[in-house]
Formats: C-alpha cells, structure tokens, sequence
C-alpha cells in the first residue's frame, strides 16, 4: 500500500546504516527515558550485544549538552546529547534511538545529533527505528541489523523479558504512588521500590520475569498503610520526556507524594510499548490515544503532534473521574504543549478542576518550583475537606 | 459556532499567519465563489496587544498576532472567520504545531460566539488540496461541485500571477494589489545594487511591517538588494535543498532553508539575514542548518530575534554593522581578485566603486 514518496522517505532513513563496524564489535547505547533502559536491556543483551549505559542524568550532563546543542532547541535533546556523548565516551560505538517523524522537533533529534557528534570527531553508527502505529517490523530489522542475531528463541526472550520488566516496574511506581502519601513509616515506599528495581534489573530468565508483577504487587501490599486518610489525588500530565526523567521533572512525584498527594500519571513506558507495539488487529481495548480523542473533542477536533491531545484529553478525563487536581508539565518552548497551555484554562473553568503548570528549563529554580507545588498543594486538600463535607 | 444552512456572504480572513503567503488564492477563490472577503486592519501595537490578553505567555508572536486579528474581525461585527489548519504538505512534512492547531486554540482562547470555518490541510493523512477547498465551500453553505472547481482554478490564476511577478523581481505589496486586480506585469526589476543580502524568515514574520519592523525597506534604504522567498520558485528551492544534502522536515521549511540555500549555491548573496520570533521551534533548527552551510562557503549570517517587546532602535544598529562588514568583506575580496589579475598579467580596467548612502 506504500507509495513512493513514502518509499523513498524510508530509504532515505536507512541509507544512513553504517556496516563498518563488525557485529561482535558492537557496543550498544541509548539516551536515558525514565525506566526504558531494564526493558531494553534486556533485549538487547538477550540478543548478544554488549551494552553501555550512559550515566545517571546530572546537572554535568546537562552542561555538556547545553554546551554542544543550539540555543533554541529543547531541554529532552540537551540531555539526550549528552547521554550519546557520555556513552561514547565510555567505549559505546552504536547509538539506538527511536523516533517518531513529523510529531515535533523530535523527529529532528537523531539527524542533529548524528550531526553534532560527527563534529566533535566520534565514531559511531547511528541505528534509528520508529515507534509508532505498530511498527514492530522497522523495530526488529534495527535490532537484526545491530546484532544479526538469528535465533528466534532469543527475539522472543528479550521481548518477553523486556515487556515483563517494564510491567513489573511500572506496577512498582503506580503501587509507590499509591503507597507514598499513605504510609505510616516515612520513606517506606520509596525504599521498596528501591529493592524491587534492583531485583528486576537483575532476574533474567523467562520464567521469574513473567511472575515479578505479581511479586511486587504482593510485595507493597505488606507495608503498613493509613487507609482512612484523606488523600487528594493529582494527575501529572504534559510531555513524555519531562514526566519520565526524574532529574528534569524534579522528582515532581516524590514532592507530592511527601506533601500527602496520591500522583496518578497516565503516561506510562508500558502502556506505550504495549499500544504502540502490538499490532492494532490483536489490540481490542480502547487505547490511551482513542481514550483522549473520545474525551478531548469539545476542545480539539484534530491531532496536532506530540502529546497536546493527551494532555486535554486526560485533563477532561481527570475532571469527570473525581480526580482533585491537575499538573502540567512541559520544556521550555515545547510546541504541542503550548498549544495544550493555551486550552487547558478553558477546561480548568468548564470542568471545574484546578490546573497548574510547570514550565522547565535548565535554568529552572526547583525553590521556586517547590513553592508553588506546595500552594496547589494546600489548594487541592482544602478543596478537597470542603467538597466531603458538602 | 453552530452550522446551519444559511448562506454565508462574508468571510473574515485575519491578516496574519498563511495570509501572507496564501492570500492571492484565498482572494481568487472567494470571489469567485460570490463571497465577499474582509480583511482584519494591519498589524498595529493595539492589536499585539489585544493578542497578548488571551493567549498562554509561552505562545510565539506570530500567533499572538493572530489572535489580535481575529479579535480585530469580531470587533468590526464580522462573525464567520477563516481559520484554516495546515496540518502537512507532504507525506510527513508537517508544520509547526502552532500553525496545525490554529482553529484549535482559537476556539479555546476567544469566547465570543462566532462561526469558524476551519478546514484541514494534511497529505499524511490523505486529506488533499481539493478536500480543502471543498471542505471549506461545504462550511460556507456551497456544493456546487462545478463552481468550486471553477473558484479553485480562479485561485490558482491569481496565485500564479502572484507568484510570477515576485518571482521576476516585483516587492510584496506591488505583486499582491496587481495580483487581486488581475493585472499580471511581465517586466523584468532585477536591479543591480553593490551588495545583495537573502532574508530566511516566514512570510508572516517578514511582509508584516509591524512584526519585522520594515526589515526590506530598511534592508533597501542601506542600499542592499534584497532577496526573499518570493524571490526563489518552490521546485528551485527543493532543488537547492537536495544539492545541499538536506532533506525537507518542515512544511514552511523552504521559506528559510529553501531560499538560502538556493542563493547559496548560486553565489549571488554577499550575507544571509535570519529574522524569526522568538521561542520558534522550526526556526531554530533550521537556523542552525544554514549557519553550517553558510559557514562552509564563507558567508556571513546575522540572526534577528524578535518579539513584542524588539526596540527599533537596537534592530538598525545590528542591521547597519551587517551591511558594514558586508561592504568591507566584499571590498577586500575585489581587491584581491584585482591584484590576482595582475599578477596573471591580464590587465582589465574595471573598477567597482562601493559607497553606500
């Protein structure tokens, strides 16, 4: 059904595979996104491939990034930068990235980086794959062409490792979300989903990964919780990146969660890779996106890139779900979500939920930031008192 | 912003946004259709301001003078207003955000009752040019398949016409009044001026006086010709983009990359003028691609950066330093082909005097 503009688009994608480098030379890595690198991991190792990992992302990271990027791009590729220089730095020469063309300035992300890079003198191959409307054959052929593995058992491995691995994690954050504001001990919470990172992080047969979810969910059900107290809850919405990063969003969820906040996110790695994955024949349930579209359609009738139409969407969603609050998160000049910013006061006032946003860059005070977290917060909880006594 | 089968006799177009660059179509098309178009005023520091009462702080100044046209409109008692989304030109050659969400945040942002005639333009997902137009005479209470056929025909004439005559040297406004009048001029305007500049900016930002702050006249008034997108034909700008190994992201990308780098290639400019808003995406990368590429062939590139707050005054002084440096580089360079000349013993007596107003 392709046609051939479509067709020369992806050869012109892939022309850019670089073969020099022999396979078992390979040492595979890939900018940090949230909890993306035990699933991939796992894959990727199951394949045979050596991995690197860039470092935790820092304030240093972000200095080399800013340092090597333009002025007016956004904070998710000074950091994503960063990781491939940091990781060329360690020994990696082949860098993995996903994409998703004509969202956003995302889909720019690799093309100006293979660009940067190449200007500073690394050598490296530059692997890109599309995550997007059931891509699942552009996925395999990248991950065929960095480790020209051939056994179909393995394939099947990682991915069963992998997706298990981000469920079970996934299932930790949303049960320490859950925990954090209702804990008798402080700091519980956080200290099992500690425990169980390390654990997932190192199972890797088949059999364990497929129970670990079960585990963790048996798991936090032990730590002692006050169940009769009130608890708001918060939605934490905008864009991808920022939600996922803890080092950019400022351990946002961690705040809350301290302040005596339940946080619910509805972007998850899982729910993507399951959605986004899965062809769309097997996929039956109404996904996040059609959720959004179905939600969203007083205010937005079309899509226009990147995440704005989850973002209104779950917003209205939030608001007919009694859920007390909503904050909006985004980079600094990130486009679909200023469009987003622009809509979200109309559904503040129509539906009747308190919105706040939360613009971040890398000059961002997190002083300045908490405090405003903090009003919202007592805003919420007496809204909330009021709203049960009524 | 109900639809209801009245006929619709007047329409709004705001004069900011793809106005600038699509207006000799729209113009074409409406008349021809019986509909009489109206025009927001121009671009005034009211209307800026009453864009920046409704939108998000964050938003570009494109759009906030966007919205301060649409709020001109509904303030001379227009109430159906055009607001088209260009989602993508090309098979995943989308635009910025801003532009495909335009209806979108309009709705959301003015709550006045109005009736919005919001077609959607986008080839990756198969919704083509005559969709468009059909979509958009569908809203405005027209289905006569025969007559929108004859008005998209009619646009298109007027935007050749349009096209023609900027493409042979005729400024902005001169082009467009023919163009509306159905006069098309044949005669070549290349003039000939010591330094020429190409200006990369969009059509919104460049030809709207009060957001460039009369970039081209100031440009001219120094004594430098200046070339623009309207200058360059879209297949020649493709062209220059492929030579240049770049491909096409962006559906205004060939606004800015596009003209540079035709200009580029064929070495006619002496530097390179980026004129876009503030907190631009697109811009931003696209920017950055040229500035390579300029560099590679040794041409100077000035960045102006502009938003409601831009003081005229710092503008000339860049812009006077630019044609300075220009005029100094481009004075050496003759020199030293000059001296070249003469020691290959090849005497030309031809002597290019520089002076500038």
């Amino acid at each position: 059904m392709k046609n051939s503009k479509e067709k020369q688009f992806y050869k012109e994608r892939y022309a850019q595979q670089d073969h020099s480098i022999a396979t078992k030379d390979r040492v595979v890595a890939w900018p940090r996104m949230g909890n993306i690198d035990l699933s991939m991991g796992a894959l990727v190792s199951s394949l045979g491939a050596k991995i690197v990992m860039p470092p935790q992302n820092t304030n240093k990271a972000l200095e080399i990034g800013v340092k090597n990027s333009i002025e007016g791009i956004c904070l998710p590729y000074k950091l994503n930068l960063a990781n491939y220089i940091m990781a060329l730095e360690n020994g990696a020469n082949t860098l993995m990235m996903f994409q998703a063309p004509g969202s956003c300035r995302f889909g720019n992300y690799t093309k100006m980086a293979q660009k940067t890079l190449k200007k500073l003198g690394y050598k490296f191959d530059m692997c890109v794959f599309d995550m997007y409307q059931s891509k699942m054959k552009q996925t395999l052929e990248a991950f065929w062409h960095v480790t020209r593995c051939l056994n179909p058992y393995r394939y099947y491995k990682g991915f069963s490792t992998g997706f298990n691995k981000a469920f079970a994690i996934d299932k930790a954050e949303k049960l320490m979300f859950y925990t954090r504001p209702r804990e008798l001990n402080k700091g519980d919470a956080e200290k099992c989903y500690k425990k169980w990172y390390e654990i997932i992080r190192e199972t890797t047969s088949v059999r364990e990964c497929k129970k670990l979810k079960q585990r963790v969910i048996e798991d936090f059900a032990k730590i002692p919780i006050d169940k009769d107290k009130i608890v708001p809850t918060v939605y934490l919405l905008g864009e991808f990146f920022v939600l996922l990063d803890p080092y950019t969003n400022q351990e946002i969820e961690k705040t809350l969660g301290e302040l005596g906040i339940e946080v619910q996110r509805q972007i998850f790695f899982s729910d993507w890779l399951e959605h986004v994955l899965q062809p769309s024949i097997f996929y039956k349930k109404e996904s996040h996106r059609q959720r959004c579209v179905r939600f969203a359609k007083d205010y937005m009738k079309r899509a226009i890139g990147g995440e704005c139409l989850e973002t209104v969407g779950d917003s209205v969603f939030a608001a007919k779900n009694g859920i007390d609050g909503i904050i909006h998160i985004m980079p600094f000049s990130c486009m679909p979500e200023i469009v987003a910013q622009n809509i979200l006061p109309k559904v503040s006032r129509q539906e009747n939920i308190p919105i706040l946003e939360l613009v971040l860059d890398e000059q961002t005070g997190k002083a300045g930031n908490i405090t405003r977290i903090e009003a919202f917060a007592d805003l919420i909880k007496r809204r909330k008192i009021v709203n049960s006594k009524l | 912003m109900t639809l209801d089968n009245r006929k619709i006799k007047k329409i709004g177009i705001p004069r900011a946004i793809s106005y600038y660059t699509n207006y000799p179509f729209y113009y074409g098309f409406f008349n021809a259709l019986g509909v009489e178009v109206v025009l927001s005023d121009k671009t005034t520091a009211e209307i800026i301001k009453n864009g920046n009462k409704y939108v998000a702080s964050e938003t570009c100044l494109p759009i906030k003078v966007f919205v301060g046209h649409v709020v001109n409109l509904l303030e001379k008692g227009i109430t159906d207003i055009f607001i088209p989304s260009i989602q993508s030109t090309g098979y995943k050659i989308n635009n910025c955000s801003k532009i495909r969400g335009l209806p979108e945040i309009i709705r959301n942002v003015i709550d006045k009752p109005f009736n919005m005639i919001e077609p959607t333009f986008d080839k990756t997902e198969k919704i083509g040019f005559k969709d468009f137009w059909l979509d958009t005479a569908n809203s405005l209470g027209i289905t006569d398949k025969k007559l929108i056929k004859q008005a998209i025909e009619t646009g298109w004439e007027c935007y050749d016409n349009f096209r023609e005559m900027t493409e042979n040297g005729i400024g902005y406004t001169t082009a467009l009044n023919n163009a509306i009048n159905g006069i098309c001029e044949k005669k070549n305007m290349q003039l000939v001026k010591p330094i020429s500049v190409a200006i990369m900016a969009h059509g919104y930002n460049l030809f709207d006086e009060r957001i460039s702050l009369n970039l081209i006249k100031k440009l001219e008034k120094m004594d430098i010709k200046v070339y623009t997108s309207l200058n360059v034909s879209r297949q020649d700008s493709i062209d220059a983009l492929n030579e240049l190994d770049e491909t096409q992201y962006w559906a205004n990308e060939l606004d800015l990359t596009g003209v540079a780098a035709h200009y580029l290639i064929k070495q006619k400019i002496d530097g390179i003028v980026a004129l876009s808003a503030f907190g631009c995406g697109p811009d931003s990368l696209m920017i950055d691609e040229i500035e390579h590429h300029a560099k590679d062939c040794n041409v100077p590139l000035l960045h102006l950066n502009i938003d409601e707050h831009t003081g005229e005054a710092g503008f000339i002084t860049r812009l006077e330093a630019f044609a300075d440096m220009l005029l100094r580089k481009k004075r050496q360079k003759l020199k030293y082909i000059e001296s070249e000349e003469q020691v290959n013993s090849q005497p030309q007596k031809q002597k290019v005097l520089l002076t500038v107003k």
